[in-house]
């Protein structure tokens, strides 16, 4: 095999199948390690979690490894360890996910436990308590206890956003956390963790057909249950530059970070903004590095990207697209702003050559398999991409058509979708004032 | 409704080691290439065998000014130009380092490995040292500084290294910045001249690439570069007493909390025990600390034991950021259950499932580039070769309820811990009186 004859196009097997109770089922067998990814995604999150709990869903994610019909509380993760393999779990805006990479020989038992706490989380008051204090601790660590803890993530989703399912911090309230009740427990189960409103990607070293019939045995007896209406997330046309200042107590420099409302997600104009990233903000390349870092010396690096929570393709819109970078105090936000300003007038005005085009191609398809090279859960980046693409565009097979998608981006199209785009009434400014003293 | 009973799964398999193709050249710069994973992308990686340890005394990040300078070009192309061209392959040049150790790191489309190989080449061998870039780079240096002077988790990292080594490198985390304005590009380049060459480097490539080209790539770019020095050691002598370290932090919400002690390093004949008995104290999420600290008392949300090893070096250390009303009973907890495993052997259940958590944690890393690469970083750093990898998981079943206590008894005495703390002293020190009185 020569590799400078194999087609550009990464094809990923992807078998689809739905189960009598609404259960929908993605398969990418990989033979290429002795391992197996178990993915199961539910199609709720932060965005649909109950008004004056905030931060439900992600307290919620962490009650499912506190015990279920056939394991007590964390035995999960021991089973897990046990057999050699490694969890997690995730709260986004639109899904929460729970899997785990483990070695192939695993798999009976790995759909086992999915199946078993797709019945539900078990579990008492003691244990609702505990993990109140964990996720207590977490949002300590990764916000309070650290400075630049919210920016831009939390505070420029309040700042951009208007509507309340996209704006308000899903980390949660310490006061809502501390009014979460088993009630609410059962209750956020009920209306949105049935099979229907789940997909189970099953990824790596397996042979697809006894892979269903597991499938079928452990979770096709499940109830079914209505699938919930999905959230109104619909943002209006911004037609004027936002601009938002927040004191952060820890923090020693300044910070700016600018947000832009990307387009909807699928369209032509989507994958024209992910180019747009990729030439503007990602690799040393890039027109801001090159500006910001490289030629004005204003900061070490400018960071971004589309999605807080993941990148352009595991993620449902609305979203932002976002530049961010921490500045020393002689220069002014306006300043900075003006520059960054010239380098986007010019990708609004004047069409980009093929050239610098064809390297932005190139960059968004190495991005795409080092995300299925996933180190630390090997799998799961794969099924993240196929459960994503099956949640958001109804058909984990579209993961297969991402870089015909790219391909199809013309330097005009990229143009208009900047012109729209990448307006400044269409942006909201971001500004940290440093509390500590220089 | 009856659920299915669990199932029972047959033995594992045993784990794979993919073939790992290794050469030489008559300079001694060497190579190790790896078909692996399952998309046309190539991990590259150029190691290099300098770190912070070489740094003179008083000169601390001068090894990191050196690495940001390695971003602005080579001879042949200035920063902007080789940026353009890496990026052309799908590729960005990532430095990562640390005492003795500087990679230069790529991913790339498959096709562009061996390019890519030209690339770090260029790099290692004719970096530019533009003198105009200098005062930026001080800067950013400068910045980078303040930015993790506020940062809890790193000087409570940088109070424990210090209190463990001392005045030796490894010690000496963080730098004093009026050393900084001494740094320009003839130092910079005086430095790396200094370090690097065929001797001290290895290549590692990892992925779905055409192995001839990539080889042959490989053997042109290096096969002229001067041998260099060889690598250098700096063993240190750490520390062995109880101590207590504070870092003020007044009002924080939370103490984060380091607290460990030396312990051999890898090439010690205890050292897969070692780190079986860390599995089962503190290293995974269901080990006697997470599961005592986090699970049942909530105290804190990620804690983690780490076994961190250099060549001849190496510590066990339990980090946490914990709730700041529960600092000195979190650190009980801690040395309670280090001390409950040294008074008693765990039962052959509980360290099954460990040795297969470590076992199986093996077969997965083995499973992308990123991971076998990794593991062949850590082999190169500490002179052991593939047997270790072949013997490993049976090493790692060999190890008893028996050995896991001795090991505990022998290595990991609470008496000999250092503890590095930073937190709101007016609230913390009243909860640390029994751990001694802090350290000035």
């Amino acid at each position: 095999m020569t590799t400078r004859e194999r087609a550009f196009d990464l094809q990923l097997p992807v078998q689809r199948h739905t189960l009598a109770n609404g259960l929908r089922v993605v398969l990418s067998a990989d033979h290429s390690a002795p391992i197996i990814c178990v993915a199961v995604y539910y199609h709720v999150g932060m965005r649909l979690e109950p008004r004056g709990r905030t931060g439900f869903a992600h307290l919620f994610e962490h009650l499912m490894f506190q015990g279920s019909e056939s394991m007590a509380k964390m035995e999960i993760a021991a089973l897990v360890q046990a057999n050699g393999g490694n969890l997690n779990g995730s709260t986004r805006y639109d899904y929460t996910n729970y899997f785990e990479a483990m070695p192939a020989h695993t798999l009976d038992l790995a759909l086992w436990m999915e199946a078993d706490r797709m019945r539900g989380p078990v579990i008492t008051q003691a244990e609702l308590d505990n993990q109140r204090d964990v996720v207590k601790n977490e949002i300590r660590v990764n916000v309070l206890n650290r400075p630049y803890g919210s920016f831009p993530w939390i505070d420029m989703q309040a700042a951009a956003f208007t509507n309340w399912h996209n704006s308000h911090n899903g980390y949660g309230d310490m006061a809502d956390l501390d009014a979460a009740s088993l009630e609410d427990v059962q209750s956020f189960f009920n209306s949105y963790y049935s099979p229907a409103n789940a997909v189970l990607v099953v990824v790596g070293d397996v042979q697809e057909a006894q892979a269903m019939e597991l499938i079928r045995r452990y979770f096709e007896e499940i109830p079914a249950a209505p699938r919930p209406a999905p959230a109104a997330i619909d943002e209006p046309r911004q037609e004027e530059e936002r601009r938002v200042s927040h004191l952060d107590a820890l923090a020693n420099k300044p910070a700016l970070a600018i947000s832009y409302h990307v387009p909807e997600r699928g369209s032509r104009e989507y994958y024209a903004l992910g180019l747009l990233d990729q030439v503007l903000l990602q690799g040393d390349d890039s027109l801001l590095y090159q500006e910001i870092v490289s030629r004005r010396g204003y900061a070490g690096g400018i960071d971004g990207g589309i999605n807080f929570l993941g990148h352009m393709h595991n993620g449902q819109t609305p979203l932002l697209w976002t530049a961010e970078l921490i500045h020393d105090r002689d220069v002014t936000t306006d300043q900075i702003l003006e520059a960054i300003d010239a380098v986007i007038e010019r990708v609004r005005t004047e069409p980009l050559s093929q050239a610098v085009l064809d390297r932005a191609l190139v960059k968004a398809r190495a991005s795409l398999y080092e995300t299925i090279n996933d180190q630390y859960y090997p799998g799961f980046g794969r099924a993240d991409l196929l459960a994503s693409f099956e949640l958001f565009e109804d058909d984990a097979a579209q993961v297969n058509t991402i870089e015909q998608r790219f391909a199809a981006v013309t330097p005009d199209l990229m143009m208009e979708t900047a012109r729209e785009y990448l307006r400044t009434s269409n942006r909201t400014v971001l500004v940290v004032e440093p509390g500590v003293a220089e | 409704m009856t659920t299915h009973p669990r199932p029972v799964l047959g033995p594992p398999p045993t784990a794979t080691i993919l073939p790992r193709n290794q050469q030489r050249l008559a300079n001694g710069m060497r190579a190790t290439f790896v078909q692996a994973g399952a998309v046309p992308m190539a991990s590259v990686r150029l190691v290099l065998r300098t770190g912070s340890a070489d740094v003179p005394k008083g000169q601390a990040w001068l090894d990191r000014f050196v690495h940001d300078y390695l971003r602005e070009g080579t001879e042949a192309r200035d920063a902007s130009a080789f940026a353009d061209a890496l990026a052309g392959f799908g590729g960005r040049l990532t430095v990562d380092a640390d005492e003795h150790t500087t990679v230069l790191r790529t991913e790339v489309l498959a096709e562009r490995a061996p390019e890519a190989i030209a690339l770090l080449a260029e790099v290692a061998r004719t970096p530019r040292f533009p003198e105009s870039e200098a005062e930026r780079l001080l800067n950013d240096l400068r910045r980078g500084l303040d930015l993790a002077l506020a940062q809890p988790q790193y000087v409570t990292f940088a109070a424990f290294r210090a209190a463990v080594y001392g005045d030796h490198p490894y010690g000496r985390v963080i730098p004093e910045a009026s050393a900084f304005d001494t740094f320009n590009a003839a130092m910079a380049r005086a430095f790396w001249e200094s370090q690097v060459g065929a001797q001290r480097a290895l290549l590692l490539v990892g992925g779905l690439f055409d192995e001839d080209a990539t080889v042959a790539a490989w053997r042109a770019a290096f096969e002229n570069w001067t041998p260099g020095p060889a690598a250098s050691t700096n063993r240190p002598t750490p520390a062995a007493a109880r101590s207590l370290h504070l870092v003020d932090r007044p009002g924080a919400e939370q103490s984060t909390v380091y607290v460990g002690r030396s312990v051999p390093d890898p090439t010690h004949p205890d050292y897969v025990a070692l780190e079986v008995t860390n599995s089962l104290l503190g290293g995974s999420f269901h080990s006697r600390i997470t599961m005592n600290i986090r699970e049942a008392k909530g105290y804190t949300y990620s804690p983690h034991a780490i076994v961190s090893n250099r060549p001849g070096d190496a510590y066990w250390v339990e980090i946490a950021d914990v709730t700041t009303a529960v600092t000195g009973p979190a650190i009980g907890e801690v040395f309670a259950e280090t001390e409950r495993l040294r008074s008693e052997a765990p039962d052959a259940e509980e360290l099954i499932g460990i040795q297969n958590y470590a076992s199986g944690n093996f077969v997965l890393r083995q499973a992308t580039p990123g991971g076998i690469l990794d593991h062949l970083e850590f082999l190169d750093l500490h002179g052991l070769d593939e047997r270790y990898s072949a013997s490993y998981v049976e090493r790692v079943r060999a190890v008893t309820p028996d050995e896991v206590q001795r090991i505990a008894q022998q290595y990991l005495g609470t008496d000999g811990m250092t503890i590095a703390i930073a937190g709101d002293r007016s609230v913390i020190d009243a909860q640390l009186e029994a751990y001694g009185p802090p350290s000035a």
